[in-house]
């Protein structure tokens, strides 16, 4: 997909905010999304705020449905930046949209792993991340958006196995995963709202947890995906010791979890730390999917296609080790 | 007949010259796409130089000399059927040392830790 203009964007933001809007600059331009500072002006000083657009080649939910769950989280007390406006189609940039209050802090993964050298507490952090884990997972059923996806353990499996399929290539490690997912299946457990990408990169780090970002993956599911999916060797960056997001333990976000009223199943976080590594890696091979189908030119896209095997070797240690807490 | 420098070697110096002259000269995505590309780059290099899979434990387990790609689908469509769990249970290390043997291509290194 081609980037929209930034003067038609620019345009695009102030029709939807009824106010100018100047672009400062960008602080990602992801596969997925581009993450655009911008100024509102809508007084006497300008209003700074972040403009995602969306970029997506690959399926992504609806915006109103993310801005509506930030709503949501921050009734719950969740750390999240204030919605401003959300649309589906940003006129200037053909492209759903969401505008945020912006929140000062870090949200790139490895300098927020160089602030632990320099004063960051991992341990607190990763207590937070935990405890806002819990005050998402307690959100009632009624403040949800009721076309939200169910994605329970046996529909999680269901639905994989259908997206291997439609892999091109045989992947027998990824079998390998949904067999044992299959096999080893934990028992229900009521479902609740689970954000889906909770991790170091989808974060905004002060002094500690400034907010949680990135609201597209959200489900009703079981719980313990989130806890699995912060611990996922990918977003440790490296400090694989560290398996909560590479700055903390899992005892200190167990804590926090706990703390604010969540309840930890070891046998259940096992099973979704494996099945988040089979999602990641066929995750990963669509990418790759999408540039050798000629549906993007992206570069990034398509050497998603050489990190397949850290997530199958991952998945199959997971299987033969079990995580260590 | 071969040139030089051979097509490892220039792969080695492409993701050099990248990392060292492009990537700190850009910035945003175009800074982004540089450090993919001169991973990719160092990723193709030792691609390169790997010897391939060693599919010998993949026959036992599979009792089948079928070609390679064949194999691989025929051990995958197993997986998917196969009511034998102990047979199962022992493609486990088939499938680690592939996964391992690609890993370390990808990252060197990768396997000096679990996911735990």
């Amino acid at each position: 997909m081609a980037r929209p203009d930034p003067s038609a964007t620019a345009a695009g933001l102030g029709e939807l905010l009824g106010h100018r809007v100047e672009i400062t600059g960008a602080a990602s331009v992801g596969a997925q999304r581009s993450t655009l500072f911008i100024e509102i002006h809508n007084g006497e000083r300008p209003t700074a705020a972040v403009a995602q657009i969306s970029n997506s080649v690959i399926n992504a939910a609806p915006v109103e449905q993310e801005a509506s769950l930030l709503r949501a989280a921050h009734a719950a007390g969740v750390p999240v930046p204030r919605v401003l406006a959300a649309t589906e189609n940003l006129a200037g940039a053909d492209a759903p949209a969401m505008v945020v209050e912006r929140i000062d802090g870090k949200t790139i993964p490895r300098h927020i792993l160089r602030a632990l050298n320099d004063g960051l507490d991992g341990e607190s952090l990763a207590h937070a991340c935990g405890e806002a884990m819990a005050r998402i997972h307690a959100i009632p059923a009624d403040a949800i958006p009721a076309e939200l996806e169910s994605m329970g353990a046996s529909a999680f499996v269901e639905r994989h196995t259908e997206l291997l399929e439609l892999l091109p290539m045989p992947r027998p490690a990824i079998r390998y995963g949904l067999r044992w997912l299959t096999d080893h299946r934990v028992p229900d457990f009521p479902l609740t709202l689970v954000h889906g990408d909770f991790r170091n990169g989808n974060i905004i780090v002060d002094n500690g947890l400034a907010a949680v970002l990135d609201w597209e993956l959200c489900q009703r599911s079981d719980p313990m995906q989130d806890l699995a999916w912060i611990c996922t060797r990918t977003w440790r960056f490296g400090n694989d010791h560290l398996p909560v997001g590479g700055f903390g333990s899992f005892d200190a976000l167990r804590a926090g979890y706990e703390a604010a009223g969540g309840v930890v199943r070891l046998d259940a976080l096992h099973w979704w730390m494996v099945a988040r590594a089979v999602w990641w890696a066929i995750g990963l091979a669509n990418q790759a999917v999408a540039f050798t189908s000629g549906l993007t030119n992206s570069i990034v896209l398509a050497a998603s296609g050489r990190r397949v095997p850290e997530l199958e070797y991952d998945l199959l240690r997971l299987i033969a080790d079990g995580p260590e807490f | 007949m071969v040139d030089e420098p051979d097509a490892k070697t220039l792969l080695e110096a492409m993701a050099a010259t990248l990392t060292d002259q492009v990537v700190p000269s850009c910035a945003g995505g175009a800074q982004h796409a540089a450090r993919v590309i001169a991973n990719l780059c160092m990723i193709l290099a030792r691609e390169m130089g790997d010897d391939g899979a060693d599919l010998e434990g993949l026959r036992a387990w599979m009792g089948s000399d079928a070609p390679n790609e064949t194999l691989i689908a025929d051990f995958d469509a197993a997986l998917a059927t196969s009511t034998d769990q102990d047979a199962v249970n022992r493609a486990l290390d088939v499938l680690l040392a592939d996964a391992a043997r690609r890993a370390e291509i990808a990252r060197p290194g990768y396997t000096d830790h679990g996911p735990t």
